[in-house]
């Protein structure tokens, strides 16, 4: 009889034809070139769509480069947010890691990594080229961590390369139809929502599956807000009280709100998606949201005129500067990162950005031909200005994205009364930053 | 569903031979033709927004008609993500699974079912085991061991975690199969001479050929949409796979749907036109043939 | 030449070699990491069996699981019953009146399902269950208003669970039906002829022959059910509030976003302890059955 011997080469055989078909493995990084400037690889990822603002921008920020380093390769891939945001330890932490990567600001992200090593201080280059001075204080604070990953203060682990904020969409047609004009103060903004309900039209678009709620009750509670809160509640600089004003009056606003029928009781499980194209079908006079739907806004929206207000009456809004150009501790071709972020930071990239409906950090509003693509601009430096970003709710605590979503739906559904929500996120609110400040 | 079993068979009782000639029969079709439509209607919606433009799905919603029908999303969507690259991926990872996991699962099999080796049933129910621990809890550590052999980011490191994870459900169900192998084809062989490997080859596989092609289709189907590990271990274009590429489309706050829907029904057909091929050996199915 | 049972346990040592590699280092792995706390970078700090301790006085922790047999009822009970009654319609009702070929294409549909990216499906379903959906203005046309199904905790575990039934008919359809071509034709018009009817034919040599596939079925489907989680992911990502929640989300959920792998590991942990205890079960009632 045939000998266990014949089995096993047999399986053997099957293997090595299974690791000819799969080529062995699948990471052969030919950039091996260190120091120098001429030669090598870039091997650059983003999760930025191909067309919108950023995606524009950098791909000429790709093309400058190619013919700045003609004797470098760039290898780009457009990557899936989910991949990144979930595997960027591991990634970082194998030599499969990308010389110059996006990634998500914040504490339970970049912070993260670069308390634990895995991104490169950028503080010699920041100086050097000077890239300090295109990025106001409050854009800056997002890209710098302490040692134990807090944001705010310390090293430069990141470059942001546009910013980003909340605001209301308006449908003007409706507008105009319901004869509502646009709210200059928090009462002028429920008075022309009541304009709506009474027409039985629902004023507020909202999507309780995804951000959009968490982002309105954030707002809410800013409009009783100053500096120390934000400070206390993003920074951990003092106690947060979630049992009273602001952020009480945050909960109670939005769940009175969903009950005189500005909100729909039915937007519990809409996604994101769901709210803008609604937005775009011309069913919703306003959303309140952020500054990443504008360019697709713009492309889309055909059948009537729209534009946008800040919300009515808010001194702080929330909004950050946009994801960060980080280099990993394992880039084997940090010069070539660099030299690229360096390009995405020239006006003639940012320019593009603009021109695009993005927020770039340095606008030269002079080269923006749209009026509207003006507006959105100029409103983003008069909040950076005033120092009026407060970043989003869900930053605090990793994880806490979930407990808001949890929240806001209950708040849409009434399964809960505010007072519970804000019990439920403060719970989790105070065991995150305990685990933080525990390390 | 008791009820309707028990409703059923009162009024087949009364009169068995109403299914030969009455109308019952074309009720019955009705039934099952409505039950399938409504599993399709699903699909339907999926292919109706693959071919809209996207200012038409934002403008009509998605279960409106396309206003009218663009190849451009599916343009889009396959030079965008390098689709033949991931196509190819794919068919070599869920091939490769497809083919080593049947082989490990007969091995296994052959030895608990009709090897009938001591304490089989414990020795099934530890390779099942592989299909009950939850991936999430595996990552970690397959991470960690295949940065070290060096196969991180490579196929070969997921072909070889998946041979494992199928091979569970191969081991067992063939091994329930073999369980009833008739004893006489074994004799058999065993008075012509035969030993345990020919037996194997000559014997136990050739009966059980529709099985094995059975748990093919199986092990390639669901390997082909994997998506939890693969999105660990494989980080780049030259390894990703098709439900990969799909995920790409999402991004932080936007989805793009009529993309979405395109890339869904691309990333859809090779298993469906897979599936079709094959079917016809689905008819031959789960059998230890020959029994007569 | 050796006879005897002994030479056949050289045929498990592939298996056993891989499923030790890929299959129990890393659950041992997984063990260790659930007794420590760790972010998922640097060094994991031993914390003996606080995560346990911790995971026992979590409410989410024990809603998932009351969730979980919501998902066996979904997964394993319901279409293990509409798949008998259905296999054997298609088998006995449609394959011999109105053709192999109408019964194929049958089959084919209700496992299309199947074929679907889990991800996909989500997206799908999103959709159709909008409070602007498909279903709704099915809801408004016949007069029973509308209702924000996956928005309303009472509403969206019966949602998610028709999806998955939606998902999973298709497998034990064609299991079964694989299964029946073992059966002898004239068998049925025998017993067609002696006057039993529909329902009797079920009884009396459906379901005793396909017994095996049922108890693989049943086990597979159990299995999966117990750590179901793309389905979650995609449609309510645990929601509203905690509603839909699973074990396997309430992992993923604290291994990736709440970056707690040492939690995220004793969640695993205790998972793969119940579905081993469940799969035992199983095997113990099988095997009792098969020895009688």
């Amino acid at each position: 009889m045939r000998s266990p011997r014949t089995m096993i080469s047999m399986g053997a055989a099957i293997v090595s034809l299974a690791l000819v078909l799969a080529g062995c493995s699948g990471g052969d990084d030919s950039g091996g070139d260190a120091g120098g400037t001429g030669t090598g690889t870039l091997k650059l990822w983003h999760y930025e769509s191909a067309n919108g603002a950023m995606g524009k921008a950098w791909d000429r920020a790709i093309e400058v480069f190619k013919t700045e380093h003609p004797g470098v390769t760039v290898e780009f891939e457009r990557k899936a947010f989910e991949q990144i945001q979930q595997n960027a330890s591991m990634i970082l932490a194998s030599d499969q890691a990308p010389d110059l990567m996006e990634y998500n600001k914040g504490n339970a992200t970049a912070g993260l990594l670069s308390s634990k090593g895995l991104l490169t201080d950028l503080s010699d280059e920041v100086a050097s080229r000077g890239w300090d001075k295109a990025l106001s204080p409050s854009l800056q604070t997002t890209a710098k961590y302490d040692e134990k990953g807090v944001m705010g203060t310390g090293n430069w682990f990141g470059i942001p390369n546009y910013g980003e904020y909340v605001m209301v969409y308006y449908n003007k047609a409706l507008f105009q139809q319901y004869g509502v004009t646009v709210p200059k103060t928090l009462d002028e903004f429920t008075a022309a929502m009541d304009k709506f309900v009474a027409k039985k039209v629902t004023p507020l678009g909202m999507a309780g599956a995804e951000y959009p709620a968490g982002q309105l009750y954030y707002e809410l509670a800013l409009s009783k807000a100053d500096r120390s809160f934000v400070d206390n509640y993003q920074l951990y600089k003092g106690s947060v009280d979630f049992t009273a004003d602001p952020l009480k009056y945050g909960a109670d606003t939005f769940r009175d709100w969903v009950q005189k029928g500005y909100i729909s009781k039915q937007s519990a499980s809409l996604k994101a998606e769901d709210m803008g194209t609604a937005f775009i079908a011309g069913k919703t006079p306003m959303i309140v949201s952020g500054s990443w739907w504008y360019g697709r806004f713009a492309s889309e929206i055909k059948k009537f005129e729209w534009g946008t207000f800040l919300f009515p009456g808010n001194k702080l809004n929330a909004g950050s500067s946009g994801n960060l150009w980080v280099v990993p501790e394992q880039s084997k071709n940090k010069k070539l990162a660099y030299d690229f972020i360096d390009i995405t930071m020239r006006p003639e990239i940012q320019t593009i950005m603009a021109n695009n409906g993005g927020v770039p950090v340095k606008a030269d509003l002079a080269k923006v031909t749209d009026p509207k693509n003006k507006e959105l601009i100029a409103n983003f430096e008069a909040i950076t200005q005033a120092d009026g970003l407060a970043f989003y709710p869900d930053w605090p605590v990793p994880g806490y994205y979930d407990v808001l979503v949890a929240g806001g739906q209950s708040l849409i559904n009434g399964s809960k009364n505010p007072d519970q929500v804000l019990t439920d996120l403060g719970k989790a609110y105070d065991q995150g930053v305990q685990e933080i400040k525990n390390g | 569903m008791t009820t309707l079993t028990l409703t059923r068979s009162r009024v087949s009782r009364k009169d068995p031979d109403r299914y030969k000639q009455g109308t019952a029969r074309w009720v019955v079709l009705a039934l099952v033709v409505l039950t399938a439509a409504l599993v399709l209607v699903p699909f339907l919606i999926m292919v109706m927004n693959a071919f809209k433009s996207p200012a038409d799905y934002s403008g009509n919603g998605p279960l409106a008609w396309p206003e009218s029908f663009q190849l451009d999303g599916l343009k889009n969507y396959w030079q965008q993500v390098h689709f033949e690259g991931k196509l190819l991926n794919s068919i070599i990872i869920s091939g490769s699974v497809a083919m080593l996991g049947v082989v490990l699962s007969l091995l296994n099999a052959y030895a608990l079912g009709v090897g009938r080796v001591r304490g089989r049933i414990w020795i099934t129910g530890l390779f099942l085991l592989a299909n009950m621990i939850s991936q999430e809890a595996l990552v970690y550590p397959l991470y960690s061991m295949a940065k070290s052999f060096g196969l991180y980011n490579s196929r070969l490191s997921v072909i070889i975690i998946f041979t494992v994870i199928q091979s569970a459900f191969g081991t067992y169900l063939l091994a329930s199969v073999l369980g009833t192998f008739p004893k006489a084809l074994l004799e058999a062989a065993a008075l012509d001479g035969a030993g345990r490997w020919t037996t194997l080859w000559r014997v136990v596989v050739p009966t059980v050929r529709p099985t094995l092609s059975v748990l093919l289709i199986f092990f390639f189907i669901w390997t082909w949409n994997e998506f939890f590990i693969p999105l660990v271990m494989l980080i780049d274009n030259s390894t990703q796979t098709v439900p990969l590429a799909l995920a790409s489309l999402q991004g932080d706050r936007l989805m793009d749907a009529t993309t979405t829907n395109a890339g869904a029904l691309i990333s859809l057909l090779p298993t469906v036109v897979f599936f079709l091929i094959f079917q016809r050996t689905l008819t031959r199915g789960v059998t230890v043939g020959a029994v007569k | 030449m050796t006879r005897g049972k002994a030479g056949f346990w050289w045929y498990l040592l592939p298996g056993a070699v891989a499923f030790t590699a890929i299959v129990a280092v890393p659950f041992g792995a997984n063990l260790y990491l659930s007794l420590t706390k760790w972010s998922g970078i640097g060094d994991p700090r031993w914390i003996g069996l606080d995560n346990y301790t911790r995971l026992l006085r979590d409410d989410v922790f024990w809603t998932s699981f009351r969730n979980t047999a919501a998902m066996v009822i979904a997964m394993v009970v319901i279409p293990t019953l509409i798949g008998l009654v259905l296999s054997a319609t298609l088998f006995d009702v449609i394959g011999r009146r109105f053709g192999q070929k109408t019964a194929s294409f049958l089959r084919a549909t209700f496992y299309l399902p199947q074929v679907l990216p889990v991800v996909v499906a989500g997206i799908l379903w999103g959709w159709l269950l909008r409070p602007d959906g498909a279903v709704n203005a099915v809801g408004r046309a016949i007069g029973l208003g509308e209702h924000d199904w996956l928005g309303d905790p009472k509403t969206a575990l019966p949602m998610v669970m028709l999806v998955l039934i939606w998902v999973q008919i298709g497998y034990p359809v064609v299991i079964f039906m694989a299964a029946l071509q073992r059966v002898d034709p004239d068998l049925y018009e025998a017993a067609e002829i002696d006057g039993a009817g529909w329902f009797r034919r079920f009884q009396a040599i459906t379901l005793p022959q396909i017994r095996p596939e049922t108890f693989v079925v049943a086990l597979t489907c159990t299995i999966a059910a117990l750590k179901v989680f793309g389905p979650i992911w995609a449609l309510t990502r645990g929601g509203p509030n905690n509603a839909t929640t699973v074990p396997s989300y309430f992992a993923y959920n604290a291994f990736f976003n709440k970056l707690q792998v040492g939690y995220g590991a004793a969640v695993a942990t205790a998972l793969t302890l119940v579905i081993v205890v469940v799969s035992i079960g199983f095997l113990k009632v099988q095997g009792r059955v098969e020895e009688s």
